[in-house]
Order: C-alpha cells, then sequence, then structure tokens
C-alpha cells in the first residue's frame, strides 16, 4: 500500500511538473504563431497598400499615355450604347463577324470652343 | 552504534554544519520574511514587462472600397544612452541607415536617459538593415504608421494623422473617435533571456483596431476632377481652383479637389494654407453665379416670370452715386435673357423689387451665410449680412453678387437644390462606418434641410439655365448629348492696397447641373486670380464640360440625343 501511495505521489508531483513544464512549451509556441501572425499581418498591410498605389486611376492612366501610348477620349468621341433587352436577338460569338464601327455623328464638330 | 563517543572533531563537525544551516536559515527568513515584499516587487519587474499596445487605425475606403488611408507597422528605432561605449561610434554607423545626421544621432545617444527616439516611422528595409547591424544600445520597435497610398489624391479630404497616430485634419480629424484603435496596457510574463512568454491573463484580447470610414468619394470620379482642375489652374497660371461633384439628390459628395494639392504623406515642411480645405473653409465673392439664386427668389415671390420684360438701360445706370455697367448694352429683353445674358442691371433691378427683407430671408433659405454642417472640420460660414448694416447699394450688389461671402460648397448646394426640385440637402462625405471585422456601425442617410422653392419654381429656373449654356455666358458648359444647367460667375477681387475692385484679379466660377431634365451631377468650378482671358464662361465652364462628359460616361448615363451609328462589314 505504501508504495502504490509513493508511486502514485510522485506520478503526481510527474504529472505537475510536466504540466508546467508543457504551459511554458506552449506559451512559446502561442508566442512564435503570433509573431508569424503579425508578421503575416504586416506583409498583407504592405501588399494592400502596394495594390491601392499601383491601381491608381492616375498612375493607370500615366501608363496608359506615356508607356502604352493610348490617349483619352476627345469630347463626343465616346457614345454610350444602350441595350435594353428585349429589343435585339442573342447573337452567339460564332456568328459575329469582325466589322468596322463608324461614327456618322461627331460632335466634336460642333463642339464649341 | 552503541559504544560511539563523540569526539572533539564531532563536535566540531556538527557545530560547522549547524552554523551552516543557521546561516541558510538565516538567509531564507531574510529573504522569505524579512525582504519578501521588496523582492517580490523586484521579481515582478524581471519577469514581467507592461507594454502599451494601441490597435490599429481604421481604414478610409471610396464608395467602391478601394483603399485610400491605411495603416501598416513599420519599423522606429531607439537607443539606450546609458549602456553605450561609444556613442560616436554608433551615430556614425547608424547614420547612412537612418539617414539621418550623425552629429544629430550623436547629440541624442550623449543625452543621461534610458531611453531616446532616434528615428521614427522608418521604412521597413531601413528596420531591416538596422536589425542586421545588431548594434548594442540600438534596438527597434514596431509602431503604427498612416499611409496614403495614392499620395495627394483627395488629400484635402482625408486630411492627414501626425506622428502619434492622431488625425489632425480632414476626415482624419473629423472622426478620430471611430478611427483611433484602442489603447490599452497588457502585461507579459518574461523568461530569463526576457523574451515574452504569454500575457498573465491568457483570455485577455489584443487591442481593438479602430472602425473602417467608406467615403461617398467616387476614387474615379475624383481622379478626373483633378486632373481636368489641374490643368487649368496650370494653363490659365491661376492662384488656385476648387471644384465639387455632388449628387443632388442625396447631397453626397462624389469629388472635392483643391488645387494645388499636398501629399499627406509629407506634411511637415508644408504651411497650413496648403492643407487647408477652401471647397469649404475660404469665403469669396460669387460674381453672376447668385443671379440663378436670386432669379429663383424672385420667380417663387411672383416678382417676375421667365417673360417678364426687363430694360437694360443700354449696359449703363447709377444706382446711390454708383454707375453699374453691363459688358453687353441690353434695352427691353425678358428676364430669362437677363440671366442668359448676365446683366447685372437686370439682376439689379430684379433684387430691388424683392426688396431687403426677402432678398436676405432667400439668401438665408438658400443656406448661404451658416454652414452646411458637412462632415469635415474647418467649414466656414461665409458672410451675408444683416439687412440693417446694408448700404444703399447693397440690395443691387448683393443681386449681382457682390458683398457677399460664399464658400464653394454652400454655393454648389444652393444650386444643388434647384437640380433636386426645390430641396436643399446636408453635403456629407462619409456614408458608413464600419467595426474592425466588418459589422456595419452607421450608416449615414440623406438629410434633407428644408425645401428652399416650390418644384414649379425650380423647373422655371432650370430652364432659364439651360439657356445660359445654349444662348448665353455659359456655351462652353455644354455636353454633348446633354442638356446642362448652369450660371457663369466672374466676380472682382478687393485689391488689399486699395480696399477697391481689382481690375486685374478675378475668380471665376460656373456652378450648374447635368442632364438639367433628370441631374445625376451638381458641380462648381471655381479658378481663383486667372490669367489672361478671365471669364467665368472661358475659364471654368470648360472645365464643367469636360468633367461632367467624362464623369456621366463613367456612370453610364445615356444621352438623350440619339446618334446614328454605320455599320459596314
Amino acid at each position: 500500500m505504501k508504495i502504490l501511495a509513493v508511486l502514485l505521489g510522485l506520478c503526481l508531483v510527474f504529472v505537475f511538473v510536466w504540466e508546467r513544464v508543457d504551459m511554458v512549451r506552449v506559451g512559446y509556441q502561442i508566442e512564435r504563431l503570433k509573431r508569424d501572425k503579425t508578421t503575416l499581418e504586416r506583409q498583407r498591410d504592405e501588399l494592400k497598400v502596394q495594390f491601392s498605389t499601383l491601381s491608381a486611376s492616375g498612375r493607370i492612366a500615366r501608363v496608359a499615355t506615356k508607356e502604352l501610348g493610348m490617349s483619352l477620349p476627345q469630347q463626343g468621341q465616346v457614345i454610350l450604347v444602350q441595350f435594353r433587352p428585349g429589343s435585339m436577338q442573342p447573337v452567339a460569338v460564332a456568328d459575329v463577324s469582325p466589322v468596322e464601327v463608324r461614327v456618322a455623328k461627331n460632335d466634336l464638330l460642333a463642339r464649341r470652343y | 552504534m552503541a559504544g560511539f563517543v563523540p569526539s572533539g572533531r564531532h563536535y566540531i563537525l556538527l557545530l560547522l554544519l549547524l552554523s551552516g544551516f543557521g546561516m541558510v536559515l538565516f538567509r531564507l527568513v531574510t529573504l522569505q520574511v524579512w525582504q519578501a515584499a521588496e523582492l517580490s516587487v523586484k521579481a515582478d519587474r524581471q519577469h514581467r514587462k507592461t507594454v502599451s499596445l494601441e490597435g490599429a487605425r481604421g481604414t478610409i475606403l471610396d464608395r467602391h472600397g478601394k483603399v485610400l488611408a491605411m495603416n501598416v507597422e513599420v519599423p522606429s528605432a531607439f537607443g539606450v544612452p546609458t549602456t553605450l561605449d561609444s556613442p560616436t561610434k554608433t551615430a556614425r554607423v547608424l547614420a547612412p541607415v537612418l539617414q539621418v545626421r550623425s552629429d544629430e544621432l550623436e547629440r541624442k545617444l550623449r543625452q543621461a536617459r534610458s531611453f531616446v527616439w532616434l528615428a521614427r516611422k522608418l521604412d521597413p528595409e531601413q528596420g531591416r538593415r538596422l536589425e542586421r547591424l545588431s548594434l548594442d544600445g540600438v534596438g527597434v520597435v514596431m509602431e503604427g504608421r498612416r499611409f496614403y497610398p495614392k499620395g495627394p489624391f483627395l488629400s484635402h479630404v482625408l486630411g492627414f494623422a501626425g506622428m502619434d497616430g492622431e488625425g489632425l485634419e480632414g476626415v482624419e480629424h473629423r472622426y478620430e473617435s471611430y478611427l483611433r484603435g484602442e489603447k490599452r496596457m497588457m502585461v507579459l510574463q518574461r523568461d530569463a533571456l526576457g523574451r515574452s512568454v504569454f500575457p498573465t491573463d491568457l483570455t485577455e484580447r489584443n487591442p481593438t483596431p479602430g472602425h473602417n470610414l467608406t467615403l461617398t468619394i467616387d476614387e474615379v470620379i475624383q481622379y478626373i476632377t483633378e486632373r481636368e482642375l489641374e490643368d487649368a489652374v496650370t494653363r490659365t497660371q491661376a492662384k488656385s481652383g476648387t471644384m465639387i461633384v455632388l449628387e443632388p439628390q442625396t447631397g453626397a459628395v462624389l469629388a472635392m479637389a483643391v488645387s494645388p494639392r499636398f501629399d499627406p504623406n509629407v506634411v511637415s515642411n508644408l504651411s497650413p494654407d496648403r492643407w487647408r480645405n477652401k471647397a469649404l473653409a475660404d469665403a469669396y465673392e460669387p460674381g453672376s453665379t447668385l443671379k440663378a439664386v436670386v432669379a429663383a427668389a424672385a420667380i417663387e415671390e411672383h416678382v417676375v416670370r421667365p417673360n417678364t420684360m426687363v430694360f437694360g438701360e443700354h449696359g449703363r445706370m447709377t444706382i446711390a452715386n454708383t454707375v453699374i455697367h453691363d459688358h453687353e448694352k441690353l434695352g427691353w429683353v425678358s428676364f430669362s435673357q437677363v440671366i442668359q445674358k448676365s446683366s447685372n442691371i437686370g439682376a439689379a433691378k430684379t433684387g430691388m423689387a424683392l426688396g431687403e427683407q426677402r432678398l436676405h430671408r432667400y439668401l438665408q433659405t438658400f443656406g448661404f451665410g451658416q454652414k452646411t454642417e458637412i462632415d469635415l472640420p474647418g467649414e466656414g460660414a461665409g458672410l451675408v449680412k444683416r439687412p440693417k448694416d446694408w448700404g444703399r447699394r447693397s440690395v443691387a450688389s448683393i443681386s449681382m453678387g457682390q458683398e457677399i461671402g460664399v464658400t464653394p460648397l454652400q454655393m454648389v448646394s444652393a444650386i444643388a437644390a434647384l437640380a433636386n426640385e426645390g430641396v436643399l440637402m446636408k453635403p456629407y462625405v462619409v456614408s458608413e462606418i464600419r467595426g474592425p471585422e466588418g459589422h456595419l456601425l452607421k450608416r449615414v442617410s440623406p438629410q434633407v434641410r428644408r425645401r428652399v422653392v416650390s418644384p414649379e419654381t425650380a423647373h422655371t429656373v432650370t430652364k432659364i439655365l439651360e439657356g445660359v449654356v445654349t444662348d448665353g455666358t455659359g456655351g462652353k458648359a455644354a455636353i454633348p448629348g446633354f442638356r446642362v444647367a448652369g450660371k457663369t460667375g466672374t466676380a472682382q477681387k478687393i485689391d488689399p492696397r486699395t480696399g477697391s475692385y481689382s481690375v486685374s484679379r478675378f475668380v471665376t466660377s460656373f456652378a450648374g447641373y447635368v442632364p438639367a431634365d433628370n441631374p445625376r451631377l451638381a458641380m462648381i468650378v471655381v479658378i481663383d486670380e486667372p490669367q489672361g482671358d478671365a471669364w467665368g464662361g472661358t475659364v471654368a465652364a470648360p472645365v464643367f464640360s469636360r468633367v461632367g462628359e467624362q464623369v456621366l460616361n463613367y456612370l453610364g448615363v445615356g444621352s438623350h440625343e440619339p446618334v446614328t451609328l454605320a455599320m459596314a462589314r
């Protein structure tokens, strides 16, 4: 009986010590994961800032005009074609042959500057 | 053991043992009882670290969720001067990394203090280089830095945050209580090497970040507005320019631009004049744009009708010993033509027919002389004198936009009321406030301030203002395929030296809305001191037209005129 009691006592001591050691180990693990999380969040935020900078309308316009040789449409050159459902028959993509679209009315000519 | 007789050596050994145990016991009592309180505090100080943590400042987004301002953690360098052997050497090594002069760093490192900031909110790369140096007595901590990724874009509305993360201008200042993250102290346990183990209370949560704001501003509309305004200011060599785009039915500000802009990422060297939002802080004499309001008041009060004939005095009339001129010598013209031709004499006569009290009442009703209560700081109320302070010429002067100070925001709100069938709305820039996890905290609904004129009067004035663009001074505000209503304004500035109106310094403006039959945009363009041909119709009206056309295309608003497309195979 005495031996059993001593063994039980020793077990309890070991469990207690193991628990404390494991808590410290888990604590370090939590800290490491927290650091990783912080680093990843920091990278995410840096990427968000970078994305916002790169997607700014001003930058896109600059790249389009200076690097890609594009230019802003002049007044009257943008024509909004409105599609009302039911007014046109749906056309399969394969049926559409390339067409040249010419603007019959150019408001640029009528522009009063 | 029987027969054991302790000898003298045994007694000496026993004495030594007892003395040893006694000393240990004495030390134990000293440490555990007498010095217990003091040592426990010391131990706590070594094992526990109290840190001040602050949640990240909230993000500011445009109406489509594009990031306009956000916080990013960046490194800050600090020094511990008391632990340094050679401040000179340390300063010399640090200077190129921190991009601070070495003598300045050395001065900081020679202070008799245990902590000094060496450089705050550095670029991440600088922090990495600093960590690689691993200098004794120099450390790096992470701090939140406010970033405005689009640089000077929307700078006057966003404002900026200071070094310690507090909002100092614009939306950043006005919504400080929402944007600021929670600040709290947290206790951490440290091991023998000083590493954090875990918070004393594992359930302790991190400080909550600030709330996120969604603006009514549309990034694309703001870009178009800023680009066209900047172009006009540069081309006319003007002192500055302002443009506001409103949604007339709600009062939501779609764009608010001030030129020249500033970069909120770098404000330390700028004067407050650069970051003041002139669109709502600065009052100017509106000149003829105010005639639209006078016309609305006169029609509402049945003083005139669009076809009422007014004599233009052939361009010259004397009121209270002062001669008023028109730029065009008009005879008998309809009231519509008075507004379309921007006749000062016709407007003065209309104002006089309306009378002091009614004119003053309508100015107030349209919101002049009082703040619009927009959710931005620094708004000015403009200047509308009480009738008892008016001179003999005041009614005539005010009717043509002199002797009155208005802000561009007040003017565009008043014009937007005409576009909104006579209902004045409260302008606003923040539409939503969301918590850090994305839950909706507050949605701002459009607020009606009051009805200023009847819908019939608003429609009548709209027709007159359409005539300004089709047959009057505002021809260059026309947008192909759309009906535009608006009014030009060219106001002389007061010369501070003489105290009278300058003959060379003007404020030119155009305020209006489009499409006139179903207004989607109310806009004002104000160009301060343009050089050369300085008229509202030649300087400001083209900006209105260019911005209006591009924004209507962007919004997908169709033209009322059918366009024929010839398609050839």
